[in-house]
């Protein structure tokens, strides 16, 4: 796809992925390159979660693998994976990640918000942290439906309506005060100079139910106690034990 | 009736509350259109409820019985439920007064004298939705709908809840409870009690419960419109975050 194809935010997280994956490789590889799946912020166990089960032989997308840690280890679990990244620096991350392992998967260079795949192609479509945060979810929930088998699911960890509404632009932190409005959530332009987006939980709730998607879960993800995280800041996992930081939505297409 | 002991408590609440409650009672008797929560937004507007022609319908803690009276007129068969007979004698004077007659029936949500599978619509607004251990009043909901019935209720608002000031009486604008395990809520001055659940939460007890999540609708009044008598929330607070919300979850045909 060409750039001049992409949305305005597509474009811009393009730029900023392919500015900043070094440095995030350098940063937080190693805290997210474990030998097992692990989620989110924190790094919690798949084992413990639950959310993916079995994925062996199962056709497995990553919606914004980045540097593909997770792709990696679903494709030594036996699942087929594809994995998709709008920043041709993270999926050259990627290709050494897979040569390094000694698997071999497709990797996809485009935007979350129109993929050039065949619909009704996967059983499994998540993200950590992935595309679904810097994609703009009116646009890419509908592919992913289109992208799901019946039958099939999705499920994504990403940031959460708290997150928004307790996020104080001026100390650029978050400190139990509600600095930013809930109604009208959407689409924020972060100091990173990235795109990053988010819904009220009932837009959530109606934009899958629009597509054809039934919602099976919402796990929020309370910071552990020990909490160890190259993401965020001891006060921060302080104000993540008491409020949701970190979310989980799990999804069946119907 | 076997009662738990924050139904107890909440008897013993309403008991003396009722009185205060039989004004708002007739005037939302007296009103032609179908409305939610303390902004008084237009059911034409928010379109949560479906169908009511015909339809079989329970109203948990129905109060005065306003919302029952509101759906009676509209061609439903309506059960009313509440744990106060005193706001139970409020709903049947209004009955006569306005002759409009239906069940009432005195039983806590937690625990409903009537047979499974017999409504389309269970409903509640301000009543089994707080009053009520959504532990025990789910299930209880989910047993008396029928395949294809809906569960509809209106709450307050979870950040409201989380940001309420003891002191002030008032929300506020810092959160000052945890999110992680809310669950029940005691006023310190009346002992009343409330519950609320995070919505991860509510999610997998209607899912736990066989019902699918259909909507959750978070209520923003218009700019400039009056809380009235619940000053506890003002307009500029309620345009930011969700004062109220409606959830509606369907048990599968």
């Amino acid at each position: 796809m060409s750039s001049s194809d992409l949305t305005s935010q597509a474009r811009t997280n393009r730029e900023f992925w392919n500015r900043q994956a070094d440095e995030y490789q350098a940063e937080h590889g190693e805290h997210i390159g474990r030998p097992e799946p692990r989620w989110g912020l924190w790094q919690i166990r798949e084992s413990e979660l639950r959310i993916l089960g079995d994925v062996g032989g199962k056709d497995v997308l990553e919606f914004g693998c980045g540097a593909a840690q997770w792709s990696v280890l679903l494709a030594q679990q036996g699942a087929r994976m594809v994995g998709i990244d709008n920043s041709e620096r993270q999926l050259e991350h990627a290709r050494t990640a897979m040569a390094e392992a000694g698997v071999e998967f497709q990797l996809v260079h485009a935007s979350a918000e129109s993929l050039p795949l065949p619909d009704a192609s996967f059983d499994v479509v998540f993200a950590d942290h992935g595309a679904n945060r810097f994609a703009d979810p009116l646009l890419w929930v509908p592919e992913v439906s289109r992208l799901l088998r019946v039958g099939g699911f999705a499920a994504f960890s990403g940031g959460t309506p708290f997150e928004w509404i307790g996020w104080n632009s001026e100390t650029d932190t978050w400190d139990g005060g509600l600095h930013r409005p809930y109604f009208g959530m959407h689409r924020s332009e972060t100091p990173e100079g990235s795109v990053e987006f988010e819904l009220p939980y009932g837009a959530w709730i109606r934009l899958f139910r629009r597509n054809s998607l039934e919602v099976e879960e919402l796990r929020e993800i309370q910071a552990p106690e020990d909490a160890v995280t190259t993401y965020r800041t001891d006060e921060e996992n302080a104000w993540a034990r008491r409020w949701p930081m970190e979310q989980i939505w799990k999804v069946r297409k119907l | 009736m076997t009662l738990s002991e924050h139904a107890q408590t909440n008897r013993e609440i309403w008991a003396e509350n009722a009185a205060e409650f039989r004004e708002p009672g007739k005037r939302n008797w007296a009103q032609p259109d179908i409305t939610w929560g303390i902004w008084h937004l237009p059911e034409s507007e928010i379109g949560a409820l479906p169908v009511l022609e015909g339809k079989d319908v329970v109203e948990l803690g129905c109060g005065t019985a306003y919302i029952s009276s509101w759906l009676v007129r509209r061609g439903a068969n309506v059960v009313g439920v509440d744990l106060s007979p005193e706001q139970l004698a409020t709903a049947r004077e209004l009955q006569a007064e306005h002759r409009i007659e239906f069940p009432l029936i005195e039983a806590s949500a937690e625990d409903v004298p009537l047979p499974a599978a017999s409504f389309d619509l269970v409903i509640s607004e301000y009543g089994a939705s707080i009053w009520a251990d959504p532990y025990l009043w789910i299930p209880e909901a989910a047993r008396l709908l029928r395949p294809g019935g809906e569960l509809v209720f209106l709450t307050n608002g979870l950040i409201l809840e989380l940001a309420w000031s003891v002191e002030s009486e008032r929300v506020g604008e810092t959160l000052v409870y945890d999110y992680f395990g809310f669950h029940r809520l005691e006023d310190p001055k009346d002992g009343a009690i409330v519950f609320q659940l995070p919505y991860g939460e509510w999610i997998r007890l209607f899912r736990a419960n066989g019902l699918e999540v259909e909507d959750l609708i978070e209520l923003q009044p218009p700019e400039g419109a009056d809380p009235g008598r619940w000053d506890f929330v003002s307009n500029e607070w309620a345009r930011k975050w969700p004062s109220e919300e409606i959830w509606k979850a369907r048990k599968p045909a």
